[in-house]
């Protein structure tokens, strides 16, 4: 299975119930409620933040765009009609910040998309792993790895964050993942 | 990644600050008094008089374009929606009924429209604030 995270079969109960909590404080926003809008923002502050800082790879620029993505989001907060969307929701927003604020943009260099492939370069990889195997990856892979396995977020999710069809998105895994592997064993990890 | 962002969520939904919106409507009160001045002088201002009243208007202009940018970028949540919609209503109709007692029934017209509007809008932000209770409500919130 490899469009599975195996860390996110592992968490998929608190998944479930972290959605949900974001649903009802989503809701509770939206009608004005402000202890619930902390909450919102407290619970999502050091994710999106930490998902700009891997993209962007520059603390101050980070915290630029942090900010700017809440600014943008909070606006558009009111008018989410599916609460229980949230995070895919916010992440979206997260991403065309950061793509807007990446000289060049994403697709400089970027090789074609090669059609889906059985998964021969699967590992099982934990969280600090790919943390320090990402800045040498390049953007478009980097993404999708820190979204399926920083975030937990499943293959639909990332699909709708990247804008691409499930079948990309496990091909950029595929892919993101014998990048990250080769990064990992120049740094000295094993194979 | 032990590195933490250089901002706090309290930073992020920091209300608009009420010493901008202090300003704006001091802005707007000042520039519209000065217009009204100017608008009603008799006789023709002299250029520097006619100079220094449009740098007025344009200085209490420019705090009411900011604080009204503020208010803009804040998101316009349920509550808020049904209570500026009482707002619209209640002054609408106001100056519907005044506008009719001072110059007659057809001056009312306008007032009625916009109140018309008025209801509607808040029509609508109650409904939408009753389905986001149901929505809380059917999740255990209470």
């Amino acid at each position: 299975m490899p469009d599975v995270n195996r860390n996110r079969r592992a968490a998929h109960c608190s998944d479930v119930t972290d959605r949900q909590r974001d649903a009802l404080l989503v809701i509770r926003a939206q009608l004005g409620d402000r202890s619930a809008l902390t909450e919102l923002v407290g619970h999502w502050h050091l994710p999106v933040w930490r998902y700009v800082r891997a993209m962007l790879g520059d603390r101050s620029r980070a915290d630029d765009v942090s900010q700017e993505v809440w600014a943008r989001a909070l606006r558009a907060l009111p008018r989410l009609r599916q609460p229980e969307r949230f995070a895919p929701w916010l992440l979206t927003i997260a991403r065309r910040s950061v793509t807007a604020n990446i000289a060049g943009g994403y697709d400089r260099n970027a090789p074609d998309e090669p059609p889906p492939t059985p998964d021969g370069a699967q590992m099982v990889l934990d969280r600090t792993q790919v943390s320090d195997g990402l800045a040498g990856v390049p953007l478009r892979e980097r993404e999708v790895l820190i979204l399926f396995y920083l975030h937990d977020l499943p293959v639909d999710d990332c699909a709708e964050i990247l804008g691409v069809p499930p079948g990309t998105v496990k091909s950029r895994l595929n892919r993101a993942r014998r990048l990250l592997r080769d990064r990992m064993i120049e740094k000295g990890y094993d194979a | 990644m032990s590195e933490q962002p250089g901002f706090t969520p309290e930073q992020v939904i920091r209300p608009v600050s009420r010493g901008i919106v202090a300003a704006g409507i001091a802005g707007l009160t000042g520039a519209t008094m000065i217009a009204v001045l100017w608008a009603t002088e008799p006789g023709t201002l002299p250029t520097r008089t006619r100079a220094a009243f449009a740098g007025l208007i344009v200085i209490g202009l420019s705090w009411t374009v900011l604080a009204l940018w503020s208010l803009l970028r804040r998101p316009l949540f349920a509550a808020d929606r049904v209570i500026g919609a009482r707002l619209a209503v209640v002054f609408s109709a106001a100056t519907a009924l005044v506008s009719a007692v001072i110059a007659g029934p057809l001056a009312g017209l306008p007032g009625l429209l916009l109140t018309a509007g008025a209801v509607l809008l808040l029509v609508r932000a109650r409904a939408w604030r009753d389905r986001l209770r149901s929505q809380a409500a059917q999740r255990g919130w209470i």
